[in-house]
């Protein structure tokens, strides 16, 4: 649990991080940076595949990294594509910003009140009522940058979130919420 | 053109500006990959995996570019050797990182990291696209083998990577 909301924490100030690059130095900045990030974080983990293991980097994975992933590292490579992924492929620093959000407030509420949660989803046990309900109202803080068309796309976001697919939520929500601003 | 792009596209050097349009030689290209996969990866199971995620991310970018409908910066300059399709993302560089991905959990990681890096920059040195095309590349090919990934584990019940 204590391990669960240190994690989301991160996952939190990542986003934050991430916001201040793009107001500050502008989209192609945080494309740029992103891109990077995701490469270095690659090299990482093939130095952890390899038996290398780097000291801080090995206690910042041990820290925020949860247990039941593929390998170390994995979450954070997962949410650093999430944010290159809205990064480049939405045209506007709006819609960027918003997604940023949904990516870091939105999980993180679903994960902190859906460990809580009582109610289960009729489609996925492993999920919960509170907890997407979580992510929608968390997701609707990027009002502040797209204005209305948060609705729908935090709205794909919640729904996303909410499946059981075999694929990183990191990842699934970003293709979602990319898509529905793209689409609307 | 974005600093990065003007940087590469003005670097005058006649060795790499030559690299740069022989791998922008699709036939050459495909050779090339095709090579690698089959020399660098001796089990035939894990080559059919590789040829599947970059057949998979051929195909995301294929609908990526007709869908973003973005023009090549070297069309933009009227150059000859431009190709007649779209930029974005860059085909050339979705079809390097997914190689280099599919060698994560490898020794050699880096030499394809390299490879990786070097293609896209040629993509760069002769303006065919902008860094945009390039940062966008790395996402598709991260998905694409990923997705293939998930599928072999399921239905082939293997080991990740």
């Amino acid at each position: 649990m204590k391990r669960e909301i240190e994690r989301q924490a991160f996952h939190v100030l990542a986003g934050i991080v991430a916001l201040a690059v793009l107001l500050y130095l502008g989209k192609g900045m945080l494309a740029g940076m992103m891109f990077f990030v995701v490469l270095i974080g690659l090299l990482l983990i093939n130095l952890n595949f390899t038996g290398k293991k780097l000291g801080l980097v090995a206690w910042f994975l041990e820290r925020f990294e949860r247990t039941n992933v593929p390998f170390v590292g994995w979450g954070s490579a997962c949410y650093a594509t999430g944010v290159l992924i809205a990064a480049v492929f939405l045209p506007s620093a709006d819609q960027v910003a918003a997604a940023i959000i949904i990516l870091a407030l939105g999980d993180a509420a679903s994960t902190l009140v859906g460990m809580r949660g009582k109610i289960k989803l009729p489609y996925n046990k492993k999920k919960t009522l509170e907890g997407s309900a979580a992510f929608f109202i968390a997701s609707l803080t990027g009002y502040l940058f797209a204005g209305p068309m948060i609705l729908p796309v935090a709205l794909a976001g919640a729904l996303m979130e909410s499946l059981d697919l075999p694929f990183d939520d990191n990842i699934t929500v970003a293709v979602a919420i990319t898509t529905a601003f793209l689409v609307i | 053109m974005d600093p990065i792009t003007e940087f590469a596209f003005n670097i005058n050097n006649e060795l790499l500006a030559q690299a740069s349009l022989l791998l922008n030689n699709n036939l050459v290209f495909t050779v090339l990959v095709i090579a690698i996969v089959l020399f660098a990866e001796r089990r035939d199971s894990k080559r059919i995996k590789i040829f599947s995620a970059l057949l998979i991310a051929f195909v995301f970018s294929i609908v990526l570019k007709s869908a973003f409908a973005v023009e090549r910066p070297c069309a933009q300059l009227g150059l000859d050797y431009c190709p007649g399709d779209y930029s974005f993302p860059s085909m050339h560089a979705t079809i390097a990182f997914t190689l280099m991905v599919a060698f994560l959990n490898k020794r050699s990681f880096w030499v394809f990291m390299l490879f990786a890096l070097f293609v896209s920059f040629s993509r760069l040195v002769i303006a065919a696209h902008s860094f945009a095309d390039i940062a966008a590349a790395l996402p598709v090919a991260l998905v694409s083998y990923y997705m293939i990934d998930v599928l072999w584990r399921r239905y082939f019940n293997e080991k990740g990577n």
